[in-house]
């Protein structure tokens, strides 16, 4: 093979590709700026940590009793946004039915809501007085305002949508030719949905449910205004770092790189295993 | 013990509405260009759209009758279906792609796991079953969209454009083993195809389709000598002759050999337009290396075309324009020259 050749199959590194196209200096310089807002409140954060106490913080038991019911919460509400969210986003992206978007609408609020306004109308609406919530008490005995799964109830409100949407998109794009396919070897409708339909949307799947857990665990607003603060019961993460925030600085601080550190840890797991698919 | 259907659906402002069986044994070729409701009367058949009227039934037992409100599900149907573009599960591999419908059928996964390996076997596929459709060439999948439609039995075999998705090379191997193995299975097969030499190769019978329509039906022989429209005539009505191609060209089964281009040897049909054939009085001093003679026992007018039949040792019909035929004089009894270049005879392995 001459040189020549070899030039073709491969361009050299200075000959630039379409892909590689550079953006024009002033985006750039933009672009740059985006990054450094989003890098710096964490070096912030570093530099200012009180390394020296961060063992004893963190090894308080207020602190470990918050994160663990942080990660207990956000998990059940990850799991029940994925119990009703999943065949919410099939009903939304299959079925045509009249004010199919009046419902995507409402069922996505919560999104846009300030969560403070989602705390008062769980409140209204679930809360010991409110039009749902005396015949929980009366009939069940559950009470959902400041209990641990008033919390949950929360955190789901705001975070369902978030899965909603991510599976709806991609229930949208799945080609139904598959379900047919399977359809015509045999497989009955649960069995497809089970087995073609949701494995072949696995990472739409768990990209929804990580942006759903993600925005769970840092719920504050909604958890707050409906499930209080109460230490053990309702006082999450994001509730203590606040709280911490008004007594002891420093404390904060380490609570935040805390959760800092739960959520990257998460999210970068999560990138290689399971949101390979959602590359190109 | 066949598929009989008639039926009619709509899908928006089309209409299809077609009368057709196919016995045990047989294949059976739905022709026509593409929007002619070949689809449409396949999905109807799998059960994956009910149809608005009439019914299907499948060895006598209904599968689907719009005035008896009787709707058999896809499930529930003895009917395998080979798709266009094959849809095999990309989250499952080759092997677990063929187990999955007897798995979806209440099969154990030990039962599922043998037969899908028994059948990746019999396509040849042996050595592809951990590997992932999305790694699997275009008649590759074909063969494990044929398996996994045939590991669960079915009574018929649907297929939508089998060949339609292959580039050229591959489509003429792929076709050749796709008869061996719709002949090695006994149940009904019915093909939907819009492309003639699929369904020469493929089918025992055709029935030519046109806008919802069924237009004519019989043999591949009938179809292709009497064409009953210039419609047809376009679609099917073309030559075919049978033989073996060997060193001097392709050898027919009545002695004659016909000069033809083709890069291989063995059994084989070829297909000559009867555009490409020219006629004449007396041998033609012409490049054409075939020139064959004949008696015309057969004018036909459609249109401004005639489509001329010329009985020899080598059946043929030649189309010529009117003006054509007039200056030639022809009628049926005279003796003529019929002429064709090796170039414009299509050859396919057999």
């Amino acid at each position: 093979m001459s040189t020549s050749d070899r030039n073709i199959e491969r361009p050299s590194a200075g000959r630039r590709s379409p892909t590689s196209e550079r953006l024009p200096w002033p985006a750039l310089v933009l672009a740059l700026l985006a990054i450094a807002f989003f890098a710096l409140p964490f070096v912030g954060l570093l530099w200012r940590a009180p390394w020296g106490t961060v063992g004893d913080v963190l090894s308080s038991s207020s602190v470990r009793t918050a994160l663990w019911l942080s990660i207990r919460t956000s998990l059940a509400s990850t799991a029940l946004a994925a119990l009703f969210g999943i065949p919410l986003a099939w009903l939304l992206a299959r079925v045509a039915f009249p004010g199919r978007s009046l419902v995507r609408a409402l069922t996505t609020l919560s999104m846009v809501l300030p969560p403070v306004v989602a705390g008062v109308a769980l409140f209204a609406s679930l809360g010991r007085n409110g039009l749902v919530g005396r015949y929980l008490d009366d009939w069940f005995g559950l009470r959902l305002p400041f209990t641990t799964t008033g919390v949950i109830v929360a955190q789901t409100f705001v975070a369902m949508p978030f899965l909603v949407l991510t599976v709806e998109a991609a229930l949208r794009q799945l080609n139904p030719g598959i379900e047919d396919a399977a359809r015509t070897l045999g497989a009955s409708r649960w069995y497809v949905f089970s087995r073609v339909t949701l494995p072949t949307i696995r990472p739409a799947l768990a990209a929804g449910a990580v942006l759903a857990w993600a925005r769970a665990l840092g719920e504050f607003g909604a958890t707050i205004t409906f499930a209080g603060n109460f230490p053990g019961e309702t006082q999450t993460m994001p509730l203590a770092t606040y709280l911490a925030l008004e007594t002891d600085p420093d404390e904060a601080i380490i609570l935040a790189l805390a959760l800092i550190a739960v959520s990257f840890t998460v999210l970068v797991g999560l990138r290689e295993r399971w949101l390979g698919g959602l590359r190109p | 013990m066949s598929l009989d259907l008639d039926i009619g659906v709509e899908v928006g402002t089309f209409e299809l509405a077609v009368d057709l069986h196919v016995d045990p044994g047989e294949t059976l070729a739905v022709l026509g260009p593409n929007g002619s409701g070949k689809s449409t009367l396949l999905r109807s058949i799998a059960g994956l759209i009910a149809v608005d009227r009439g019914r299907i039934s499948v060895d006598g037992t209904v599968l689907d009758d719009a005035e008896r409100s009787v709707f058999v599900p896809p499930d529930e149907r003895s009917v395998g279906v080979v798709f266009q573009d094959y849809l095999l599960f990309d989250h499952l591999t080759a092997l677990d792609n063929v187990a999955f419908g007897v798995r979806a059928r209440g099969g154990s996964r030990q039962l599922a796991r043998h037969t899908a390996h028994l059948w990746l076997g019999r396509v040849g596929l042996s050595d592809f079953e951990d590997v992932s459709p999305r790694q699997l060439s275009g008649g590759q999948a074909q063969r494990v969209a044929l398996a996994r439609a045939l590991a669960v039995e079915p009574r018929l075999l649907l297929l939508d454009e089998p060949l339609a998705a292959l580039d050229a090379t591959t489509r003429r191997q792929v076709r050749r083993e796709l008869r061996a193995h719709l002949q090695a299975f006994g149940g009904m097969r019915l093909l939907v195809t819009h492309d003639a030499v699929d369904a020469y190769a493929l089918a025992d019978r055709l029935a030519i389709v046109d806008h919802g329509r069924i237009v004519q039906t019989g043999t591949i022989a009938e179809i292709t000598a009497h064409p009953r429209s210039a419609y047809v005539a376009d679609l099917v009505g073309t030559n075919l002759i049978m033989g073996t191609v060997g060193p001097d060209g392709l050898a027919t089964t009545t002695g004659v050999t016909v000069a033809v281009v083709a890069d291989f040897v063995g059994p084989a049909f070829a297909t000559i337009r009867p555009q490409s054939i020219t006629l004449s009085l007396h041998p033609a001093d012409t490049s054409a290396r075939n020139q064959f003679t004949g008696v015309v026992d057969d004018i036909d007018r459609t249109g401004g075309r005639v489509r001329v039949g010329i009985d020899g040792p080598l059946r043929l019909t030649a189309e010529v324009t009117t003006a054509a035929l007039e200056t030639l004089g022809l009628r049926p009894g005279d003796t003529v020259w019929a002429a064709c270049k090796a170039t414009d005879i299509e050859v396919s392995p057999a």
